[in-house]
This record gives C-alpha cells, sequence and structure tokens, in this order.
C-alpha cells in the first residue's frame, strides 16, 4: 500500500519552534546550570572561602608593607586618597574575583559542553543556539549576589571592616555592570569554541584586569601610559564607581558618570558577543570542529 | 602454579618506564597547546606586576621601610619574586597531582589506567614530573624577567638554598597524596587544589612575613612546614630576619618531609580503597 503524505506533512519537521518553545528551552538550559552549579558541593566551600581568601593575600601584603607603626599608610594616604586601605582592596579584589568566575564559568559554558561530547548533539536541536550560552548567565550572576553578601558578613566579622555603603548606588553599579561584563564572557566563550585553549584566554584577560584595573592600588602608581589603558577597561570603572559606593556614600550621581560609560561599554560588548558568537559558530560548524578538543 | 601469575611482569625497571612514559605523555599533551604553555610561562610575571604597583603606593623613594619592620629588609620585590618562584612549586605539585585525577576522570580513563600493574603513587608522582621540569624553567625565566625590570637582589649562597628547598619539595609530596586522594572521593578537583593550594600558600607567608598574620591564624602558619622552609630559604638568600635559629629550621623541614610522606601515603591508601570499595573510580 502506498502512504500518500499530505503537503503540510511535508514541509514541516516534528520540531514545532515557536518563541514560547524558544523560552522554555532557555530556561530548561538555566534550570540545567542551576543543577550542575549546585551538584558539586565544593561549591559551598568556594562560596565561603574564597571571599576572605583571595584578598586575604594582598591584605596581609598591606598590613606588612604599612609596617609594625603604621609608617607606610601616610605614603598609601598621599596617592589614594584614603587611609582604608583593608575597604580599598577587599571592594578591588572582589570585583576581580567577579570578572574571573565570570570568565571561568560564563566563557567556559561552551567549552565545557565541548568537553563532555554534548556540544554537537545540543546543537542538533532546534533550540536557538545562542540560548545555550546566554543560559549560563543568570546563574552565575545570582551567585555573584550570594558571593558579595558573603564577602560583607565575611570581612565585618574577622577584620572588622564596616562599608559606609549607599545600597542604591552600590545595586546601580552591579546592573550597569553586568551587560559589560557578561558582553565580554559571551565574547570570550564564543572565542574558545575554536581556540580551544581557553585557559590561556582566561589567563590573559584576567592578567590584564589585575595589572590595569588597580584592584588594589591606586591608578596613579602606574606610568600614564598604563592609565590611559585602564580608563578603557569596564573593570577600572566598576572597581571606581564601586569603591566610591560601597566606602563613601556616594549617591548616585557621583557615580552616574562611570555608570552611563558602564551601559555604553555594555552595549558595544554585548553586540560584540553576538556578532563573534554568530561567526564563530558557523565557522566552527564548516570546519566540523564542534566535537574537537 | 601456573594460575597463580598474571600476564605483567611489573619490576622496578618496568615502574622506571611507565614513570618515563607518563612524563613523556604529559609532556607532550603540555606543548600540544602552545599557547597555554606560554601563558603558563607568563603567569607569574603577571602576578607580580600588581603586587609590584601595591609596593609601590607603600614606598617612598623605592624603600618599603614599613615592610623592614617585619621582614628585615626593604627589598620588597626581591622577597615577593623569591616566594613566587618557590610557589610555583608547591602549585606544580597541587596541580601535578590533584587535577590530573580529575582530568582522567573527565576523559574517562582512570579507571583504565588504575588498572595498570603501576603503584598508584607512583602514577601520581609521574603526573608531577613534566611540571615540575617546566616549572623549573618559568621560575628561572621569572626571576631573570623579573630582575631585569624590578630588581632581584640576592645576597646571599643560591646553592644551600636549592639545598634547603628539596627536602621542602619532597614533604609537598606527602601533601599531594593526601590531597590527590581527597579528590578522588568528591570528584571535584578545581574548588579542591585551587583553595587548598591557596591556603597553603597564603599560611606559609609566600608573600609576606608571617608575622602579620593574625594571632587566631599565626598557630595554624607555624604548624605548616612550608613556612620554614619559605624562611629558611629567604634567610639564605635575603638575609632577612627568621621565626626560628636557622638550623633548627632546617631540621624540622627533614623531620617534617619523612612524616609528611609517610602520613600522605597512608591517608591516599585509605582513600582510594575506599574509592574503589564504593566502586566510583569511573564517575566523575
Amino acid at each position: 500500500m502506498e502512504t500518500v503524505l499530505l503537503p503540510s506533512t511535508q514541509s514541516k519537521s516534528l520540531s514545532r519552534t515557536t518563541w514560547a518553545a524558544q523560552l522554555r528551552a532557555l530556561g530548561a538550559i538555566i534550570w540545567r546550570e542551576y543543577l550542575h552549579f549546585v551538584r558539586y558541593p565544593t561549591w559551598i566551600i568556594a562560596f565561603i572561602i574564597w571571599p576572605i581568601l583571595f584578598p586575604a593575600t594582598y591584605i596581609f601584603s598591606s598590613f606588612a608593607l604599612a609596617g609594625p607603626g603604621g609608617s607606610g599608610v601616610a605614603r598609601f594616604l598621599e596617592v589614594a586618597g584614603t587611609e582604608n586601605f583593608l575597604g580599598y582592596i577587599v571592594v578591588g579584589t572582589t570585583v576581580w574575583m567577579w570578572a574571573n568566575t565570570m570568565l571561568w564559568n560564563v566563557g567556559f559554558a561552551l567549552r565545557g559542553e565541548q568537553m563532555r561530547g554534548t556540544l554537537e548533539s545540543n546543537w542538533m536541536t532546534p533550540t536557538n543556539r545562542f540560548f545555550f550560552l546566554l543560559g549560563s548567565g543568570p546563574v552565575h550572576a545570582a551567585s555573584t549576589l550570594m558571593f558579595f553578601i558573603f564577602t560583607v558578613v565575611e570581612f565585618r566579622l574577622f577584620f572588622h571592616l564596616t562599608f559606609d555603603a549607599n545600597l542604591l548606588s552600590l545595586l546601580a553599579v552591579f546592573l550597569a555592570a553586568l551587560p559589560a561584563l557578561y558582553g565580554l564572557g559571551f565574547t570570550f566563550a564564543s572565542l574558545v569554541i575554536t581556540a580551544r585553549e581557553a585557559n590561556t584566554f582566561v589567563f590573559l584577560v584576567r592578567g590584564i584586569v589585575m595589572i590595569f584595573c588597580g584592584i588594589t592600588y591606586p591608578l596613579t602608581v602606574m606610568p600614564q601610559w598604563m592609565q590611559a589603558v585602564a580608563e578603557w577597561l569596564p573593570p577600572t570603572l566598576i572597581i571606581r564607581a564601586a569603591r566610591l559606593a560601597a566606602l563613601n556614600h556616594a549617591p548616585l550621581e557621583a557615580v552616574s558618570r562611570d555608570l552611563l560609560l558602564l551601559l555604553a561599554y555594555g552595549a558595544f560588548w554585548l553586540a560584540l558577543g553576538y556578532l563573534t558568537f554568530s561567526q564563530i559558530e558557523r565557522r566552527a560548524r564548516l570546519k566540523g570542529a564542534l566535537n574537537q578538543y | 602454579m601456573q594460575t597463580e601469575f598474571g600476564l605483567s611482569q611489573p619490576s622496578w625497571r618496568s615502574h622506571l618506564r611507565a614513570l618515563w612514559m607518563i612524563a613523556v605523555n604529559n609532556w607532550k599533551h603540555h606543548w600540544r597547546y602552545p599557547l597555554n604553555a606560554v601563558s603558563d610561562m607568563l603567569q607569574p610575571l603577571v602576578w607580580l606586576a600588581p603586587v609590584y604597583f601595591m609596593g609601590q603606593a607603600f614606598s617612598v623613594n623605592g624603600r618599603a621601610e614599613g615592610f623592614a619592620g617585619f621582614a628585615g629588609t626593604d627589598d620588597y620585590m626581591s622577597y615577593i619574586i623569591l616566594g613566587t618562584a618557590l610557589t610555583n612549586f608547591i602549585m606544580a605539585v597541587f596541580w601535578g597531582m590533584g587535577f590530573s585525577l580529575k582530568w582522567d576522570m573527565d576523559g574517562g580513563v582512570l579507571e583504565a589506567n588504575w588498572m595498570a600493574p603501576l603503584p598508584r603513587p607512583l602514577m601520581l608522582v609521574g603526573r608531577t614530573l613534566s611540571s615540575l621540569a617546566t616549572t623549573t624553567l618559568t621560575s628561572l625565566g621569572m626571576i631573570l624577567i623579573g630582575a631585569l625590570v624590578w630588581g632581584f637582589h640576592p645576597t646571599g649562597n643560591a646553592l644551600s638554598a636549592v639545598l634547603v628547598a628539596v627536602p621542602l619539595l619532597i614533604g609537598l609530596y606527602g601533601f599531594g597524596f593526601a590531597f590527590a586522594a581527597l579528590v578522588m572521593i568528591l570528584r571535584e578537583a578545581n574548588t579542591l587544589v585551587d583553595s587548598g593550594s591557596y591556603v597553603v600558600m597564603l599560611l606559609s607567608g609566600a608573600n609576606f612575613p608571617v608575622t602579620v598574620l593574625p594571632k587566631w591564624l599565626l598557630p595554624l602558619s607555624l604548624a605548616l612546614p612550608l613556612t620554614y622552609g619559605f624562611d629558611a630559604v629567604r634567610a639564605i638568600l635575603l638575609k632577612t630576619r627568621t621565626l626560628l635559629p636557622l638550623n633548627v629550621e632546617i631540621a624540622i623541614l627533614l623531620a617534617s618531609m619523612v612524616l609528611m610522606i609517610v602520613i600522605g601515603l597512608r591517608a591516599f591508601y585509605a582513600l582510594e580503597r575506599r574509592v574503589r570499595q564504593m566502586g566510583t573510580v569511573g564517575q566523575y
């Protein structure tokens, strides 16, 4: 018996790609990222110890540099405009850790799939491919907020550090920083699909942030050309605005210039992230490099 | 009876051959990703640059006089460069032993490797050999570049310093064995290796004299043999003030070397046996 297919059946595949379906898929990706995050209980250790552990090296070094009688503090006050070197370092290093974990988590989202051998099969689903990247962002952003809370509590407990924070300004800094940082992460994640040597890119980007953005020192101690480069890097603006908001109770107006610049950088990096992803993803498919590692 | 013998005839020569092959495998893997290899060499310099600028924020005319009050020298950068070079070796052992197991787990080859007729601690040692070679190259390069850019002024006997560093390094393997077994149990290496090595580095005073630590942390630091290793090497090369008399610190290093290897191996065998009993060697 001959099977006759109706014209409507012939033209359609089994999948029904609608916006609602795409959003469900995005929700599923976010949920998967969440499950993956909580699956390994060592994240609790990371949340408890890293907020205090990473800055600790710089803090104890600053105690040593300040000297037994605090003779080095006068020089710090002269160049940084504050004696509160503890708070100064904590804010700078916390922003650095945010950028660092973003690079490892968001930046490695696709590379992780590639390493596990699931990227190619995921790519064959009728889900918008950019969603696989986008889905890694929300869980990381939420975990970052928790990380900040742990930071404040731990430094209050162990170092008696008080933050004279303007919460509204601080929240505005956090929100304004999201597009720039995650746009950078998306660009980065796209590049490592073909470059594959992801660690190198992480080390490069976080190294640039570490050296140029003044995480533990004022920019004025660097040579002029380095200060000029620093002004073009989003983390410099985030650190400067966050220090004002967290330590000096700066109102929104005081940080508005940096916030506007951050939003402009954000638009640029998000657009670049999307374009890079589209190009690289197509190139990887053409070269058959999706399942390589 | 024939049935008592397996096909494998392990001997010390076969163990050494296996050790060599593991090292060659890692060496090839390391250089297979040339950008990663270059990055590994530049990383210590990336960590040193911000430390240098931070030192500048507390120094007048390049002299860290506040720092001299604690360390006995105002040559902050030499102090840091030496600490970073030693830290590179700590990292090589931690990552070489702990992370290599995770790497094998992810690649699905751990179970197969585990069935090879080779003592498992020896496999772990093999995983560190190539990284120790690359670390030695990296550290020498870092010291050279550091000396050119920021200045490195050792005034003591380099050979004595290297001899003191040897028991420090051997003792580290003890740490590494116990640590690798922990990775097998928990199956998540990144956080463990990252935070474990960082805590050890922090408390042993890689970047500052441990006397600046709060009173509640100082005992932990003094309980770590590495603290005396850093202290002794610096005292020999930079003439810094020591925590204890130098010969006492060297005696502590020698005793702890033996102790750490014994404890590390016992912990490794106990935890590794537990993992095999649970049947989770192949999981990740």
